[in-house]
């Protein structure tokens, strides 16, 4: 924020306001503060954004979870087999877990929360990590009862078919919506959680704060600390002041601000960076005048200089992309030529796709400003190598909804993966069932590209299944239906009294439960 | 007086229903779509069609009007798209902190602007009306959002004496309110001060001199009385836009009253609490004007209401 630079400019005193982390707070609570806005709700079967989801993740637990490193491993199944077709999943529960108002946890609310979480009645809006589940889409539809797939044996044993292989299923799962609720979920649940997770709800004071206390009998070992807050804050300079009064004891370091923060000794010892699931990319639709030639397509890619707008732009938070797999992943492939930064290459092409003259595109961006400052970046290379663009700025919701309908020719945006997946990228992204509200905003279509993602989703043997994505991934690079960008390290600044704090990698891999508060406990 | 509360009361009702129309004209014309906010980032054509049904967003545009006007006249402004939760409970959870807010701003405005223009006004040229005047300049041309940082910086991260922001004890209120009220402090100081001068001139004050009362009470019971009409018209203006919302306000000091929540509203697309806001500030509005107009008459009993 350049704003924030003047004011510290102005006020002399400020070179005094970094000495929030010199004492311990006197609570023993963490205070997280990055949510920006209000969750929806903390009803599993409502959480379709980020807040909602990472609250979710304290209140309840999933049949898998993930680590902050986002590896999948056992939540409420202990451990889970799969049938050798791949299309049976039987898993075996946790004994003794119950929720936090003392009910016991047993298999038939794990059918129960799915069917809700499916049911058109609870009006969800998305429950697609329970689609694959073989007969939901006809109870979703109301032509059925109960979903087939379904069914729960004993108490301690949950039976899920699969209409078809898909190796990703227990990380799906660990999705906010697959969370477990109990028997009784009266209509205002959603204000009123009640789960098996680390934290107990204890109130939300709406656009204000979350209050969570720990769950002693927490079968993963209770938290720490007694008490997790999650404070609203919606500018993220406020976050800052917060963070540096020593109130808050996690700030995301905004964009704009990543140099400020790395320039003093102080300030950067509390920094902790992780690499975030998240693609920024230029999404060409292929469909549309022009850009339907790869060679058009293969130009762009040419013709922007990523490492320049990483750099200079981003202040070098993130890794180039050389496809649409992020670099931790398996299926990955770090290795792979990168379109080299060539503008005459890029007039080649057109020329040798039939435009000497150059072509005329609209470029559609959001007006975050990092967006928009991007958005600037790329129409300027693209101008330079003779694709004349022209920017067009929308509020995010209607530049998402052109960019779905397929009125963009092009158009600058994020990708927040849902779970650590190769196929959390190339599904979505490029598959062509997956075209438009899907994620597929460049509507590409490619037989060749499908096949190979079809048999990944079915391989059960992980090398095999990695290599068929990154084959792939390549397939769908070389056809250049976008120019993707690079991949977003998270930064976090961590006060000095907080230990065994990670960084999640995706966002509801973070529970709190082994983070410590340095010197609270003299204080309980 | 009563005849002329009736009748503006009967006035406002043509008023709100224009807005209720040209609202939900507007929200249905605007670009974007609130299913697809709905459902975040992935989801397949049947759920966005099966939403928009029950949404009832596939009707006939006078059909959805009739079943939200239906609603209204009710008295029930619907539920949100995105949170399932009835529009009039959130309303009634933000407003009261916004109007704390703004109450809290007005009341710091109103006394240390006309103070401020008082005194400048009995002293034309001296120290105190140079000062206030320049501080009167700087104050309007700042813009909120900066103020509201430097006073954070300022007084919360170097002096440690007040919390950055939040919502909770009165030391919470302290720098919304004067950031929020800093620029009617500014404005309210140079309207008293002209509005004074005018008066300080006029026959009757001289008259009120030279019958030999003391000076205090020739300010402030004369000529501040009369010259408050001016005054009181920027009260109310000022007053209606930070109950409408002090959104740049509670963004910066994470205040949760209803001008977040209206932001939030619209960049989710989540038609009925933009409409149900915006009905409901409507209404304020409305009624501030009302409030207004009579103080008028308190302040000056020539304004006469038939």
């Amino acid at each position: 924020m350049r704003l924030r630079h003047l004011l510290l400019a102005l006020v002399p005193c400020t070179a005094l306001a970094c000495r929030g982390g010199e004492s311990p707070p006197q609570r023993n609570s963490f205070v997280d503060s990055r949510d920006t806005y209000d969750p929806r709700s903390l009803d599993p079967a409502l959480s379709t954004d980020v807040p909602t989801g990472r609250a979710v993740s304290y209140v309840f637990d999933g049949l898998t979870r993930f680590t902050p490193e986002a590896r999948v491993e056992p939540g409420l199944a202990a451990r889970w087999d799969v049938s050798a077709d791949g299309l049976t999943y039987t898993f075996h529960l946790r004994h003794g877990v119950t929720f936090h108002d003392g009910t016991p946890f047993v298999a038939h609310q794990v059918v129960r929360t799915f069917q809700r979480a499916l049911d058109p009645a609870t009006k969800g809006g998305r429950a697609e990590p329970l689609v694959p589940i073989k007969g939901s889409a006809d109870f979703a539809a109301g032509k059925a009862k109960a979903v087939a797939g379904l069914s729960a044996p004993n108490d301690s044993t949950v039976v899920i078919t699969l209409s078809e292989p898909l190796a990703s299923f227990p990380k799906l799962l660990a999705m906010p919506v697959a969370s477990i609720v109990p028997d009784s979920t009266p209509p205002d649940f959603g204000q009123h959680p009640v789960g098996t997770g680390p934290w107990k709800f204890v109130e939300w004071k709406h656009d204000d704060y979350l209050k969570f206390t720990r769950n002693t009998t927490y079968w993963g070992g209770a938290p720490a600390t007694d008490t997790l807050i999650a404070r609203i804050i919606p500018e993220p300079s406020t976050a800052v002041a917060e963070f540096e009064s020593g109130n808050v004891d996690l700030l995301v370091i905004p964009q704009g601000e990543t140099a400020a923060w790395e320039q003093t000794d102080e300030k950067k010892a509390m920094l902790q960076s992780a690499p975030a699931l998240i693609l920024y990319y230029l999404a060409i639709n292929t469909t549309r005048g022009p850009l339907t030639d790869a060679r058009v397509r293969q130009a762009i890619n040419h013709a922007v200089d990523t490492k320049t707008i990483l750099d200079q732009l981003m202040g070098g938070r993130g890794f180039l992309a050389r496809g649409v797999v992020s670099p931790i992943l398996d299926g990955a492939d770090t290795s792979r030529a990168r379109y080299a930064y060539d503008p005459a290459k890029a007039k080649q092409l057109l020329t040798a796709a039939g435009h000497p003259n150059g072509v005329d595109v609209e470029l559609w961006h959001s007006q975050d400003p990092t967006i928009a400052r991007l958005s600037q970046a790329v129409q300027g290379y693209l101008n330079a190598a003779g694709i004349r663009t022209k920017l067009v700025q929308r509020d995010a919701s209607s530049a998402r909804e052109a960019a779905r309908k397929g009125e963009t020719d092009m158009t600058l945006k994020t990708w927040y993966a849902d779970y650590p997946d190769a196929d959390s990228f190339l599904y979505p992204l490029l598959y062509s069932g997956s075209k438009g509200p899907g994620g597929n905003v460049s509507f590409y279509a490619s037989p060749a590209f499908d096949k190979l993602v079809r048999a990944a989703r079915r391989e059960q043997d992980d090398p095999k299944r990695a290599a068929l994505y990154r084959s792939a991934d390549s397939l769908a690079y070389g056809d250049a239906p976008m120019v993707p960008l690079f991949f977003y390290n998270d930064l976090y600044a961590v006060q000095p009294w907080i230990r065994d704090f990670k960084v999640p990698t995706i966002f509801n891999g973070q529970r709190w439960t082994d983070v410590k508060i340095v010197g609270s406990e003299i204080r309980q | 007086m009563s005849n002329f509360l009736i009748r503006r009361l009967i006035l406002a009702v043509p008023t709100l229903a224009g807005v209720l129309v040209v609202v939900f004209l507007l929200l249905y014309v605007a670009p974007g779509d609130p299913v697809q906010e709905m459902v975040g980032e992935r989801a397949d054509a049947e759920t966005i069609a099966r939403l928009r049904r029950e949404l009832r967003l596939d009707d006939p545009l006078h059909i959805q009007f009739a079943h939200y006007a239906g609603g209204v006249v009710r008295g029930d402004l619907g539920t949100s798209y995105i949170t399932g939760r009835p529009i009039l409970g959130d309303i009634a959870e933000r407003f009261p902190k916004t109007l704390l807010l703004a109450a809290s701003a007005m009341v710091l405005a109103a006394g240390v602007g006309i103070t401020i223009g008082v005194v400048s006004a009995r002293f034309p040229g001296g120290w105190l009306d140079r000062v206030s005047l320049g501080a009167a300049y700087l104050g309007i041309s700042f813009p909120v959002y900066w103020v509201g940082l430097l006073l954070i910086l300022l007084f919360a991260v170097t002096l440690r004496w007040l919390p950055p922001s939040g919502y909770g004890s009165a030391q919470y209120l302290v720098l919304p309110a004067l950031a929020l009220g800093s620029r009617s402090i500014a404005f309210l100081a140079r309207v008293t001060r002209s509005s004074m001068l005018e008066v300080l001139n006029s026959d009757f004050v001289r008259t009120a001199r030279a019958k030999g009362l003391v000076e205090r009470a020739v300010v402030v019971r004369h000529a501040l009385r009369n010259a408050l009409i001016p005054v009181i018209t920027v009260l109310g203006l000022d007053f209606g836009y930070y109950l409408t919302g002090s959104i740049l306000t509670e963004t910066i000091f994470s205040w949760p009253g209803l001008g977040r929540y209206v932001v939030n509203a619209i960049s989710r697309r989540d038609l009925p609490a933009i409409q149900g806001s915006v009905l409901f500030l409507s209404v304020v509005f409305v009624a501030v004007n009302l409030i207004t107009d009579i103080a008028y008459a308190k302040a000056d009993p020539r304004v006469a209401y038939e």
